[in-house]
């Protein structure tokens, strides 16, 4: 190309060699441009610099699906990908994960490849209808249901970032949603069959959101799951935990299996002000069922509203017309149940008059912004770390005490990815006086599920060693940090799984920011 | 060293290679069938057609004017029998691949859509957005998958076609995880290899489509037809030169010079953005050689205009080249025009097959992009290749499942492979010379794009004979920096260097003998198409000396040769 260069930057490269069984990094420089793509910039120091240098490619217009890399922990294609956008002046190139590498930033796709195997990738119809040489009627209107998830290419870079792929069982975001693409075509008239090979796995998912998240052709996996997840619901053939979940959701408007009169068992020690008594206040503090029910986290429930009191902030709870935000009810794929929740939800916010509604869980926060019917409501919601960092900028609250302690703080999937919310909750241990914040190696939008999502924190059945919670508990070990902090309180339970399985309670503690804040008060 | 024996061995899992796979498997699930493809099927550079398949399916087309607008797009240089069975075949493919799933684009009652494409009299492509070639692959690939009796072999790398007695016994490939080179058998052998012109350097190609088949058949005394006729697109995006479909004028984009003016009705005033691809080119060569082309960073360009069409429609018949427009050129087609310049596209010319997809080697069947039968002529229509590549993807695959019920294998010559595993273990991993791959690589694409480019002369081509000549020298010098076994893509880019510069021989000699212009072929020296002497094909046979070339007549049925305007 002729066009002047704008800056140099380094390479910093992954490498591998099988002769050997060495792993080492490479660092180039390379010149960049504009319109330079990262494999321009690969193909530069191979032609250029190392010849040995290993990396697929071929139409380098982003629809072959060969190029796909890691780039700052990050998956995406090389050839679609300008370096100028990326905004730094170094770059660490790894292979993509989940899959073994075989050289340098070349990964083996058979196991990708291999779980299409497991479903049927061309229409089902009666044999008749087949020998007839006349095309299958199909509207624009119909074409138009499926035509977004035929666009995937099958690079492979969802399954890379998904956590439940660490399962050698689950179908994959790609293959699932292939499979449902299949269910949408008009044409198709395989479904019972087509729901078969997704019964052992589909509530691996957690929709952590990774797949939709990363996918270069925009495929929106996750929902894609979601919505097949509803057709495994009605069929009837589901595991006995999901039923247990959503009978639970039915009887008593909560996933934990207990009756709702029982919601506010947690403030029986704490003056908490709760509708219908209360009519009126600043702030719909919305609990959320685990923190409400679940033993070990009511201390988060109580340490919200011991903050909130100190602060004295004018609160109320909903009490017992609070019922479950319905956003893992959703993700199972109970469109019907959800609704029900969000009906009742949104009568009682329009019942209370009040400036803003402050949650514990990001669930709660995620399904009260973008899903529907709740998002029609243009609700005034925050995360709790959202409301308490601005709290502490504005001077509101500061943590007097000094906590000598190495924490590393783990983005919540329904807060992070999901919802870009990354600074607040740093901010919030940054402000307490003898913290030193670690950043995980997989952090912010790259961060790796906890797996309780979309109702895995109550169906999980994976062996240890293939669950979220459990690679990411390692990942945490190796920093040699005291706690995990994390802002919801389903990573708080899976976390603290892993830990109990790995035996290391020992060494390191799960903690919810609020814990960690409350000691410094 | 293991031998893999099978009936029947496809080279290539593009289109053609997968719907040979899908007939063969389907006449006979006792066969024991193997695709060879140097890239897993899905990365073939079929996924990259983006325009449409053309298929007579309406009541205002017939197969004869399907027939006879190839034909005159070929510059009637097509063999008119060959062109007579293709177009009669076309629609058959189509709901073929419509009943495995393929999304193709509606009507609003339900119908297969059909719309406009350069050279066609009547809108007969067949498209599904404009990610046909994609579609066709996805589907084609979930089909072909579902045989229990076809083994794939991914990233294998074909390096050898073995032939004796004009017999094609088999082929040998490097298992590029392990490095390893195995012998394998076959009753019959499919080549599905496609394009080469990565040879160029301003070319609408994927990377790795580097012609191997063709130059393999070549080397093993098959005959290289008509490798002179390269076509040129006329809208490959500056700088990179992928591809923009001819689509975006068929749903009625404009192509404008410096001055905004849409300068095809001085060349076409009839067709004007939907003449032939070759008249396009040409065209817009012509204005920025003559300096109307604007002027940008990457040098002179053409400007395809959408604007008009509208977001909605772009978003709706166009979103993938808006996508790789805004991506990869930096502009958005709804807002501004695309910078284009005419690019290498596809090679008419290619292994000499007939109408059963047969090569003058028993037991050797060539379909798709690497072969010439020929439908395409001196030029090909748009739409024609992906119809091409499933019309005879299908006929080599039922022609080689038919045939190879009689055979029986054949023993595999043991000093063959010793040959070769030294050829490639000691010659060209071995050597520790001073000449570097990409740097003869580089130096071969920019000869060819700037003498054996849209316009051509004596002169230049016999300059370009010298340089590549030259650089074939140079290679047997080259030093392959990466020894290791594992995917060597240093040994790869070496090899199908190899094969370029062969090609590249091949289609200058065939360039340089032919004294006429025709179709895509233009001769600033011999600037008129002249039938009384050159109305035949070219074949190249190889010798250690270079191409020998022997002609053939072109078969001509019911069209005699006319005028050719647009």
């Amino acid at each position: 190309m002729s066009t002047k260069i704008e800056k140099i930057v380094e390479f910093k490269i992954h490498r591998y060699d099988p002769q050997n069984g060495k792993s080492y990094i490479s660092t180039y420089k390379v010149p960049i441009r504009k319109g330079t793509t990262l494999l321009d910039a690969f193909k530069y120091i191979k032609d250029k610099l190392d010849e040995t240098l290993t990396f697929r490619h071929s139409c380098r217009m982003g629809i072959c699906g060969s190029c796909g890399v890691n780039v700052n922990g990050e998956p995406m294609l090389a050839c679609y990908t300008q370096v100028l956008d990326l905004g730094v002046d170094s770059l660490e190139i790894a292979p993509l994960s989940n899959m073994p590498v075989i050289k340098d930033l070349v990964v083996d796709i058979e196991p990708f490849f291999d779980t299409f195997k497991k479903i049927k990738t061309f229409l089902i119809k009666p044999e008749s209808e087949l020998t007839k040489l006349v095309a299958f009627a199909q509207s624009p209107l119909d074409l138009k249901k499926y035509w977004d998830l035929t666009l995937c290419t099958k690079c492979s870079i969802c399954y890379s970032a998904c956590p439940a792929a660490i399962d050698e069982r689950f179908l994959g975001p790609s293959t699932l949603t292939a499979n449902y693409r299949f269910i949408l075509d008009s044409r198709d008239e395989g479904l019972e069959e087509r729901l078969k090979p997704t019964a052992d796995n589909i509530w691996l998912c957690t929709s952590c959101n990774s797949c939709t998240l990363f996918c270069p052709k925009l495929v929106d996996c996750s929902n894609a799951i979601v919505d097949e997840r509803g057709l495994v619901v009605e069929s009837g053939i589901i595991p006995r935990t999901v039923k247990d979940v959503l009978e639970s959701v039915f009887k008593y408007h909560n996933p934990m299996g207990t009756h709702q009169s029982k919601r506010m068992e947690w403030a029986k020690e704490l003056n908490v002000k709760t509708f219908p008594e209360v009519t009126r206040a600043d702030i719909l503090y919305f609990v959320c069922c685990s923190t409400a029910f679940d033993i070990r986290n009511q201390e988060i429930a109580k340490a919200m509203a011991e903050i909130f009191n100190r602060m004295d902030v004018n609160y109320a709870t909903l009490g017992m017309e609070e019922w479950c935000c319905g956003d893992h009810i959703l993700r199972m794929g109970e469109k019907g149940l959800f609704e029900e929740l969000a009906t009742h939800n949104i009568e009682m916010f329009k019942k209370i008059d009040v400036k803003k509604i402050v949650t514990l869980s990001p669930h709660c926060y995620n399904t009260f912004k973008n899903d529907k019917p709740y998002s029609d409501e243009s609700l005034n919601v925050q995360h709790y770390t959202q409301f308490l960092a601005e709290a502490i900028q504005a001077g509101k609250v500061k943590p007097s005490k000094t906590l000598k302690r190495r924490i590393a703080y783990h983005d919540p999937c329904f807060l992070g990815k999901r919802n870009e919310i990354y600074e607040e909750p740093r901010q919030i241990l940054q402000a307490i006086n003898g913290v030193e914040l670690v950043e995980m190696k997989r952090t912010k939008h790259s961060s790796f599920c906890c797996g309780g999502g979309a109702g895995r924190v109550w169906t999980e059945e994976a062996q240890p060693e293939k669950r979220p919670c459990v690679e990411r508990a390692k990942e945490a070990l190796e920093l040699g940090v005291d706690i995990i902090a994390v802002a919801c309180p389903f990573c708080v339970t899976t976390l603290e799984d892993a830990i109990k399985v790995l035996d290391v309670e020992n060494k390191i503690a799960v903690k919810e920011i609020l814990e960690v804040f409350r000691e410094a008060f | 060293m293991e031998k893999y024996a099978h009936d029947i061995v496809i080279v290539g899992a593009g289109i053609a290679g997968l719907r040979a796979t899908i007939a063969a498997a389907e006449i006979n699930d006792k066969l024991d069938i193997a695709v060879i493809s140097k890239l897993h099927p899905l990365r073939s550079h079929s996924v990259c057609a983006q325009g449409g398949t053309a298929a007579v399916m309406g009541e205002k087309d017939s197969y004869d004017l399907h027939a006879f607008d190839t034909i005159k797009g070929a510059d009637y240089l097509a063999d008119q029998d060959a062109v007579e069975f293709f177009v009669k075949r076309a629609a058959r493919e189509i709901i073929l691949t419509e009943h495995w799933g393929l999304p193709w684009s509606r009507t609003e009652e339900g119908k297969l859509i059909q719309r406009p494409f350069g050279g066609h009299s009547v809108p007969r492509a067949c498209f599904a957005a404009d990610m046909t070639g994609f579609h066709e692959m996805h589907t084609l690939f979930g089909k072909a998958t579902s045989y229990r009796n076809v083994n794939f072999y991914d990233e294998w790398f074909v390096t050898s076609l073995i032939v004796e007695d004009n017999t094609a016994t088999g082929l040998t490939a490097i298992e590029l995880k392990t490095g390893d080179i195995h012998a394998f058998k076959a009753k019959a052998i499919v080549m599905a290899t496609g394009g080469h012109e990565r040879m160029y350097e301003f070319t609408t190609f994927s990377h790795t489509t580097t012609g191997d088949g063709m130059a393999m058949a070549y080397r093993a005394g098959a005959p290289l037809e008509d490798l002179e006729f390269v076509q040129f697109h006329p809208t490959g995006l500056v700088p990179q030169g992928v591809l923009i479909t001819e689509g975006a004028r068929g749903e009625g984009g404009y192509l404008l010079n410096a001055k905004g003016e849409r300068f095809m009705k001085r060349y076409a005033p009839e067709r004007m953005e939907l003449a032939p691809r070759d008249v396009i080119s040409r065209a817009e060569q012509t204005e920025i050689l003559e300096g109307r082309g604007l002027e940008g960073p990457y040098g002179p360009y053409i400007a395809l205009d959408l604007r008009h069409l509208g977001e909605e429609k772009i978003n709706e018949r166009l979103p993938l080249i808006r996508d790789v427009a805004i991506k990869l050129g930096g502009v958005d087609p709804v807002k501004e025009p695309i910078p284009i310049r005419p690019a290498a596209h596809y090679s008419m010319g290619g292994i000499k097959a007939n109408v059963k997809t047969e090569t003058p080697i028993a037991g050797l069947y060539a379909a798709g992009e690497c072969s010439c039968i020929s439908v395409h002529g001196a030029n090909r229509l748009g739409t024609n290749s992906t119809a091409e590549c499933l019309v005879f993807g299908a006929v080599a695959g039922e022609e080689a499942a038919k045939q190879v019920s009689s055979k029986s294998f054949k023993e595999f010559p043991i000093e063959k492979l010793a040959l070769e595993e030294k050829r490639i273990y000691d010659q060209i991993l071995g050597r520790e010379g001073d000449e570097r791959v990409p740097v003869l690589r580089d130096k071969m694409r920019r000869v060819m794009n700037d003498k054996v480019w849209i316009f051509r002369t004596g002169d230049q081509l016999q300059s370009a004979l010298k340089e590549i000549r030259e650089l074939k020298q140079r290679f047997a010098h080259i030093k392959v920096e990466d020894k290791s076994s594992t995917f060597n893509t240093g040994l790869t880019s070496a090899l199908q260097l190899d094969f370029m510069l062969d090609l590249a021989e091949v289609t200058i000699v065939s360039a340089l003998a032919r004294t006429e212009s025709r179709g895509a072929h233009s001769r600033r020296d011999h600037p008129k198409r002249d039938d009384e002497n050159w109305l035949k094909h070219t074949l190249a046979y190889y010798t250690k000396d270079g191409p020998r070339l022997e002609y053939i007549p072109v078969k001509i049925t019911k069209w005699p040769p006319a005028a050719r305007t647009y």
